[in-house]
């Protein structure tokens, strides 16, 4: 569903991705762990045609992102790691006015609610300013979001973290069902917890490169922490 | 898509207080406009019909005297206001309204050209016209610099961009969500308008109303929509919203404040009028000329009124005299009036980079108050004393006294003075003016499309940078 094939991507000198190539299928939670500036969110944004890639080929379902962009944003829902909303309008409105965006459908009361609470956010809070909602409240205004779109794939950019552990454990929940929804989940993160209890497959980068590419279940919690540890320090 | 868009923007600003803030100031310094203006309107409207009405009463009812006193007191017009001054006062205040038409010359029209050669089209005059020229688009500014800018600040951008929407749609919303706010604002005293309309035009003043209000709505939707597409650029192209704010003020200064007076500079300088005391100096001189080439050539005499001249042919003098000033008038004041009209036409092209000057001068010219209908009138006045002139002349001629020693104890009486018609001046149509300012309203098409075309260059540019 998410392919990126021999992707470099250069910004002037400094090279950011180097020939990276992935495959998310229908039903995978890709996990891509790496520290700060490895190239995960460049990645991320390449497959939202937020960037460009220098050589290589980016491609949702088999349409190339560089010559369908509108198409392939149809087949996605993107949840950054700070899901940013309007403040001034209550999360149902957040959830209307992007569901609305995002399927051309306006969406009714009861389902704008059902999404929400779907996504975890309380029934009582969905009229609030969302300039009053925590940043986990947000997030699951941005999964309720994801949700309405009803996508096909699922990119996250660090999406748990801030978030306290028990929020993070039910986001961890929601990618598993939408997993079982035959969703693609390509998932930035520094949680190697989550990335071993959550990920179907797990990719480690550095400075541009994709160094490891394992399934989690082939892997302990133990010897992923202890690869990632190499891995940084090499 | 882009109503989604559009209604998002317009309760997004409603809740953060911008635009009800701006809204209300707006809405009530535009009511206050309207308030002010027909209140004027109403009261000058009745001063001169009622003026206009004494006036011809007087003349007829001046019982029996020499019609040469008669041509002296003269009579004088008043120039009707059209109702749409109430929108845009235009030049009216700085014109004069009535003109005396008395013997011998023409009277003293009262734009000054040595005081007014550059205020034709002065600024700051409380008026629906300028808050919609001035204030709207500060409007425009200050709800909608960051409309992109604050989108990418935030955060919103990327999310919004995530979902597939196309950059067309966005700007698309965005300018329907700012066009939104202004018509808000707008709405109530458009609604005013039309009530006073109703209310107070005959259904033929209304029917012209109508037609000069729709072609006003055009060009200040061209200028509005400008100010709308350029904002959105602006906010698209620049990093920052605080500097798209300082870029759009800066720009808002330029092009309505200052240019409008720069304008009006580069205007006279390039067709200057001369002082009014030149101009009288002038005009008496060719006067003088005119006359006394008639006398010689008529009575074969050089000075005017020569001693030798018999007082039975005073009446033919004064016919030989008139006529001789008729060309001459028209040809100074021609000159003069031409000179405005190219300073006007000149100023319409430095529209080209600020509306403001192009819009004002279709503003004034559908709403009937710029100085091509103010010369219509002069005109016609001009004529009005000519008739006079003509007919005051001839009963002289007729009534010669042969021994010349009855010339002065002539009397005429009211069957002399009803020949004279009652001046019933008619306001040019709404074709008069948009043939005047047809190019004005073109301009603002052509500024329209700019900002279109640029905005469409800002969002069709990555916006995620």
């Amino acid at each position: 569903m998410l392919n990126a094939i021999e992707v470099t991507k250069q910004f002037g000198a400094n090279r950011a991705l180097d020939k990276v190539s992935i495959s998310v299928a229908p039903g995978d939670i890709y996990c891509l762990l790496g520290a700060n500036g490895a190239g995960k969110t460049t990645l991320v944004n390449l497959f939202l045609n937020f960037l460009q890639p220098t050589s290589g080929t980016v491609q949702v379902g088999k349409l190339d992102v560089l010559h369908h962009p509108l198409e392939t944003k149809r087949l996605l829902a993107y949840i950054p790691e700070q899901v940013t909303l309007y403040g001034v309008l209550s999360g149902l409105e957040n959830l209307a006015f992007f569901s609305s965006l995002a399927t051309g459908d306006r969406l009714s009361r009861p389902r704008l609610l059902e999404l929400l609470e779907a996504a975890g956010l309380p029934r009582r809070a969905a009229d609030d300013k969302v300039e009053t909602y925590s940043k986990g409240m947000r997030q699951k205004v941005g999964i309720a979001i994801a949700l309405a779109k009803n996508a096909k794939a699922l990119l996250l950019d660090e999406p748990t973290s801030g978030l306290d552990p028990s929020a993070a454990s039910e986001f961890s929940e929601l990618l598993v069902k939408a997993s079982n929804d035959r969703v693609a989940v390509l998932t930035t993160t520094h949680d190697l917890f989550h990335a071993k209890q959550t990920g179907t497959r797990i990719g480690i980068m550095k400075h541009g490169c994709l160094v490891e590419e394992l399934r989690s279940e082939d892997i302990s919690h133990a010897d992923l922490e202890a690869l990632y540890l190499k891995h940084m320090k090499s | 898509m882009f109503a989604i868009i559009a209604a998002k923007d317009l309760r997004e600003l409603t809740r953060d207080g911008r635009l009800l803030w701006a809204g209300v100031l707006v809405v009530v310094l535009m009511l206050t406009a309207i308030a002010v203006g027909w209140n004027r309107h109403s009261q000058v409207s009745n001063e001169r019909s009622a003026g206009q009405a004494l006036d011809y009463d007087a003349w007829l009812g001046q019982g029996y005297r020499h019609p040469h006193n008669a041509a002296e007191q003269g009579m004088h017009v008043f120039k009707p206001e059209p109702p749409l001054a109430i929108v845009d006062p235009g030049i009216e205040p700085f014109v004069g309204s009535t003109v005396w038409l008395q013997a011998h010359r023409q009277s003293e029209l009262k734009f000054r050209p040595a005081q007014d050669a550059t205020g034709l089209q002065r600024f700051g005059t409380l008026s629906p016209a300028w808050v919609l020229q001035v204030l709207i688009p500060l409007l425009v500014i200050v709800i909608g610099f960051n409309a992109m800018s604050g989108e990418r600040e935030r955060g919103t951008l990327r999310q919004l961009l995530s979902l597939g929407v196309p950059v067309r749609s966005l700007l698309l919303g965005k300018a329907l969500g700012l066009a939104s706010c202004v018509a808000i604002v707008i709405a109530p005293a458009g609604l005013v308008l039309a009530i006073i309309a109703v209310a107070s035009l005959s259904p033929g003043e209304r029917l012209d109303a109508v037609y000069r209000l729709t072609w006003l709505v055009a060009g200040y939707a061209l200028y509005l929509g400008f100010f709308i597409f350029l904002t959105l650029a602006v906010s698209a192209l620049v990093r920052s919203s605080r500097a798209a704010l300082v870029l759009l003020l800066g720009f808002w200064v330029a092009a309505t404040l200052i240019a409008p007076r720069s304008a009006s500079e580069a205007a006279n300088m390039l067709y200057p009028t001369p002082s009014r005391l030149e101009f009288d100096q002038h005009l008496a001189h060719d006067m003088g000329a005119a006359a006394g080439e008639s006398w010689l050539a008529n009575f074969g005499v050089r000075t005017q009124w020569d001693p030798s001249l018999p007082l039975s042919k005073w009446g033919a003098a004064l016919k030989v005299d008139d006529e001789a000033g008729y060309g001459v008038l028209d040809k100074n004041f021609g000159s003069l009036w031409d000179t405005f009209e190219r300073q006007q036409r000149a100023q319409q092209w430095i529209g080209l980079v600020a509306p403001v000057v192009a819009l004002r001068g279709f503003s004034m010219g559908l709403a009937g108050t710029d100085f091509a209908q103010h010369r219509d009138f002069s005109t016609a006045a001009e004529a009005q004393r000519r008739t006079i002139q003509d007919i005051i002349s001839k009963d002289l001629i007729e009534h010669a006294d042969p021994l010349g020693n009855a010339h002065f104890t002539y009397k005429a009486g009211p069957e002399l003075w009803v020949t004279v018609p009652r001046f019933n001046y008619q306001l040019p149509p709404v074709s008069f003016a948009l043939a005047h300012h047809w190019p004005s309203l073109a301009l603002l098409a052509v500024m329209f499309c700019l900002s279109v075309a640029l905005a469409r260059y800002a969002f069709s540019r990555p916006l995620m940078r």
